[in-house]
């Protein structure tokens, strides 16, 4: 326990149990520690978590599963949290341990995991030196260094009136949840501290045993003396009992061990913990209270007396003061981008008028679309050459037309420039997005150009940013040839431009027209940017094709020029539009 | 929970396949159509037994093992157990061999390997003879000769047994008595408890193979609590003791509710708890309410004279208190006017997450119907709580 209680806890929480990770955060900041102990979040379908850090709220992020942690948190790591199913536990213990590498303590929270992956688990822990507690435990306590679990509570006045802020000298071993809680009560109420409160968890074959817990206390420092509750079923009594007698465990041992109830069922009965069933005589309550106190603990056969016998320790107790929480709320909206403070407007972070001076607009569209301050050179001149680069493309195209429509029908601004932005999706102005997609998992997955090209037209799909209708490979596309002169080169090797040209190359062969167009370079390029420039990882350039960040790109640049059709129209006022039944092939 | 019992059908069926032998047996259920099920027993020429299948310790000195039945007159045996209350018997091929034949073989689940115990004196009496019985740990990869040449069986079919045992979830598997002829083995009597948290990962047994027998009919209440158990992520269990009791306890917590139970049993009052049972891992108010409304029926059927309700456990981790006795409150209110009339008092002591919220609750709703016994928060030790309803007895 030691060695625990100086550990700086990095911890990571399998799963997600909000109450029980609040808690954590809680019982943390009330110590007055500087930062939350909880690092990550795994295996929930969200990409971050909000919770409260005393008054403020912080986002915790969430990942896929445990090969998805960066390596730095998880080389970090010391301390899981177990809140996945039961069914899931052995797997999750099987990916942490191969994982985390630092791994030293972990709770495991689920009831009714199958004894047999216990057993696994068990070897598992004992071979990476991990301790566990659980399964069906509420975790690990020690006051003024960690709170592993649901144990202590799970409200901030349950953590007040626990009185568990400071370390006092009494451990607490139990096999019940409820129960390590209320004996957490029996003892800070007899003025003594808690050295550390351990929930073993009710299973047959909890990962650590009563007999270990009892030498974890013996070996632990701060414990001067250990409260014990157990129950009828399984043997494990009777080992403490041997390490009473041989004098591995020489600090004083109270213990309740429930169950004597037992005798008044005509068969023996399933209590509500796994474990709590007597099938043979040795597993009685009755048997382990005597095998105990022949071996020298005091036992007890009516619960109340464990506080006559923790005595009245009152004048000793430590102060349990700490950093007080008070009442909080749950904000309805989180923004990164923008705010309020004191009634002072901030952008970025910074005064919304000392952003604005200092931001080119194409630096300040940057910034707001990715969410963080963008300043370096390269990728703002080049958001700033297709902001411009794509602002119009004559009155022909689907969205101005429709934009143009609605203005020649007596629309308003907003309405005929909605006319238009509707318009844009998988066949108009959505290609630079799904060029993106498109470069992004291929060389993800690492496909050679010539595979990426088949099982597109397997599909009998045709390639985002593929194919011009007047530009051929001997005639390129002087925009093409602009962005590439001006913005390749970069520290990635290129590796998306790269590979949308190994595409041109396969595709021009077939056909000549079939080149690498403007929006499949202005994706290509948009990420070798973002990966050399600002570091991106795929993961997080995936997250921005799934939210359609390259789409925000085009639509900041065309809302001007369609504005500008939509004014165009309206000062030719030329009235409504019509097809006439020429513009029609009627087929009846 | 966890280890329930299997089958003697089942856990018969797929030992025999693990050890490479077929079996011969039928199983019954009495409550479907007999024709049917019979009809292949009658088509035989032997004897059979005819025994019952519900997990029933010590079932041949009970008398519910009827030997040397003649195919003729299996409907009447059928029907004998089947009017002692049993619904799920099997009926298996009559065996002819000396008493002195009978050997014991089991296996368990244990930290380290599976624990082997055997003996070549098995049968009925095997707990006299429990000092013939030998026993050895076997662990994973080791060869199981020793034990082979002292059961008769083969070391694979040892090996065979051990990982049908793994594979099929077994925590605990006993052939007694089993007898080994030249070239095969027949179970006579097969007991096998399997771990029902691992079914999920289980393709040979069913839920409908487990057998719940707890040593009487099972009330409706208590069959209600036990569905609701099954399909609940939080834990609910409800045990009659003694019907005419006149205590009743709401309890909450797999430990806290044993702390309580024992501190009635332990201050002499046995004989009057009306029940055992216990709610956790934070169920909904809903689920809550169910499980009240089941005690308070048991509670109101009750002919004792003086009657208490304790509502009690521990000082919960999660278990959100105010919800939990939203649904408490719900059920009691419903049949509040019953209570009045049987003077039930109700003591709570209970401490949580949200516990003044939901204590106060209760209190009010307790002191509006004059129910009111008590209600402690953790101030009050549990077990003391627990003294104060029981002096309501004592002075009753």
């Amino acid at each position: 326990m030691d060695n625990l209680r100086d550990l700086e806890p990095h911890i990571i929480c399998l799963g997600s149990h909000p109450g029980i990770i609040q808690s954590m955060l809680d019982y943390h900041y009330c110590l007055g520690q500087e930062k939350s102990p909880v690092e990550a979040i795994v295996g929930t379908n969200r990409k971050q978590e909000r919770y409260f850090w005393g008054h403020h709220e912080i986002v915790i992020p969430v990942y896929r599963d445990l090969t998805a942690v960066p390596v730095h948190l998880r080389s970090k790591a010391n301390v899981m949290l177990l809140v996945q199913s039961a069914r899931r536990v052995l797997s999750g213990m099987q990916a942490a341990s191969d994982a985390l590498p630092n791994l030293a303590l972990v709770n495991i929270f689920a009831e009714q995991v199958p004894e047999a992956h216990a057993l696994l688990i068990g070897s598992l822990a004992r071979e990476h030196k991990v301790l566990v507690a659980g399964p069906a435990s509420v975790g690990l306590l020690l006051p003024g260094s960690l709170k592993l679990g649901a144990i202590g509570g799970t409200e901030y006045p349950q953590l007040v009136s626990a009185g568990i802020f400071a370390p006092g000298n009494t451990a607490v071993v139990s096999t019940s949840g409820g129960m390590v809680n209320e004996l957490i009560h029996v003892v800070t109420r007899s003025g003594s501290g808690i050295s550390f409160a351990l929930a073993l968890g009710g299973d047959r074959y909890p990962i650590t045993d009563p007999a270990e817990a009892m030498l974890l206390a013996q070996a632990d420092k701060q414990t001067e003396r250990i409260v014990y509750f157990g129950e009828l079923g399984g043997e494990d009594e009777y080992r403490i009992a041997e390490l009473l007698k041989d004098g591995s465990v020489s600090k004083p041992v109270i213990a309740y061990i429930a169950g004597s109830v037992a005798e008044l069922f005509p068969e023996p009965p399933q209590f509500g913990h796994a474990k709590a069933m007597a099938s043979s005589q040795s597993e009685t309550a009755a048997a382990k209270k005597a095998v105990l106190r022949e071996a020298g603990a005091q036992v007890v056969d009516v619960f109340k007396d464990i506080g006559s016998l923790l005595g009245d320790n009152t004048s000793s107790v430590e102060s349990q003061s700490h950093r007080p929480i008070q009442a909080r709320r749950r904000r309805l909206i989180m923004s990164r981008l923008s705010g309020e403070t004191n009634g002072e407007v901030q952008l970025l972070g910074k005064d919304l008028l000392a952003t604005v001076n200092e931001s080119s607009i194409a630096s300040l569209y940057l910034s707001l679309l990715l969410g963080m301050t963008v300043d370096q050179p390269k990728i703002v001149a080049f958001t700033d050459y297709i902001l411009r680069l794509l602002v119009d493309h004559g009155p022909y195209v689907s969205g101005a037309v429709n934009t143009a429509i609605a203005a020649r029908a007596g629309k308003d601004l907003p309405s005929s420039l909605a006319a238009g932005l509707l318009t844009i999706g998988p066949r108009f102005g959505g290609a630079v997005n799904a060029a993106a997609a498109a470069w992004l998992s291929g060389v993800d997955n690492g496909t050679s150009a010539k595979s990426f090209v088949s099982s597109f037209t397997a599909q009998g799909g045709i390639i985002p940013g593929i194919g011009h209708k007047k530009y051929r490979i001997d005639v390129p596309d002087p925009r093409v040839t602009a962005i590439v002169d001006n913005f390749a080169g970069n520290t990635n090797n290129d590796r998306y431009l790269h590979f949308g040209r190994q595409v041109e190359t396969v595709t021009t062969a077939k056909k000549g027209n079939l080149i690498l167009n403007v929006d499949g370079a202005i994706a290509a390029v948009m990420l070798d940017l973002l990966e050399s420039e600002l570091g991106y990882t795929p993961e997080q350039l995936q997250e921005l094709v799934d939210i359609e960040f390259f789409n925000a790109l085009f639509i900041a640049s065309r809302s001007v020029g369609l504005m500008a059709h939509y004014l165009d129209q309206r000062r030719h006022d030329e009235g409504l539009f019509r097809l006439s039944e020429e513009d029609v092939s009627y087929i009846p | 929970m966890p280890r329930q019992k299997l089958s003697e059908f089942r856990a018969k069926t797929i030992i025999y396949g693990a050890l490479g032998l077929p079996y011969r047996g039928w199983s019954i259920d009495t409550s479907a159509d007999l024709k049917l099920q019979l009809k292949a027993v009658h088509e035989r020429t032997s004897h059979v037994v005819v025994k019952v299948d519900e997990g029933v310790k010590r079932r041949f000195k009970q008398g519910l093992v009827l030997l040397d039945v003649a195919p003729a007159d299996v409907e009447e045996a059928v029907h004998k157990l089947q009017s002692r209350g049993y619904r799920w018997l099997i009926v298996e091929p009559m065996w002819e061999y000396a008493k002195t034949e009978e050997r014991y073989f089991s296996l368990a689940l244990e930290r380290g390997g599976w624990l082997c115990r055997y003996s070549q004196s098995g049968g009925v009496d095997i707990e006299s003879a429990a000092s013939q019985v030998k026993s050895m740990l076997l662990r994973p990869g080791e060869d199981p000769k020793e034990v082979a040449s002292a059961t008769g069986f083969s070391q694979a079919q040892i090996v065979a047994l051990e990982a049908v045992c793994a594979d099929n979830a077994f925590a605990f598997l006993e052939l007694n008595p089993y007898i080994v002829a030249a070239n095969s083995v027949q179970l006579l009597d097969a007991a096998v408890e399997v771990d029902d948290t691992a079914a999920f990962f289980v393709d040979d047994w069913q839920f409908d193979d487990l057998r719940f027998h707890v040593g009487h009919q099972l009330t409706p209440q208590e069959k209600l609590i036990q569905e609701l158990d099954a399909t609940s992520p939080a834990s609910l269990k409800l045990n009659v003791l003694n019907p005419e009791g006149s205590i009743f306890l709401l309890l909450s917590g797999g430990g806290a509710s044993v702390v309580v139970a024992d501190e009635i049993y332990n201050q002499g009052y046995g004989p009057q708890l009306a029940n055992y049972g216990e709610y956790s891992g934070n169920p909904n108010s809903e689920e809550t309410y169910l499980y009240t409304k089941a005690v308070l029926e048991l509670l109101i059927n009750s002919p004792a004279k003086q009657k208490v309700l304790f509502i009690g456990g521990a000082v919960a981790n999660f278990t959100d208190i105010a919800k939990t006795f939203a649904g408490v409150l719900r059920a009691i209110d419903e049949v509040a006017g019953k209570l009045k009339t049987q003077q039930v008092k109700v003591f709570v002591r209970r401490g949580g997450p949200h516990q003044e919220e939901g204590l106060r609750a209760m209190e009010t709703m307790l002191e509006k119907h004059e129910l009111l016994g008590a209600v402690h928060s953790p101030d009050t030790p549990l077990t003391e709580a627990v003294d104060e309803a029981l002096k309501e007895i004592a002075h009753g």
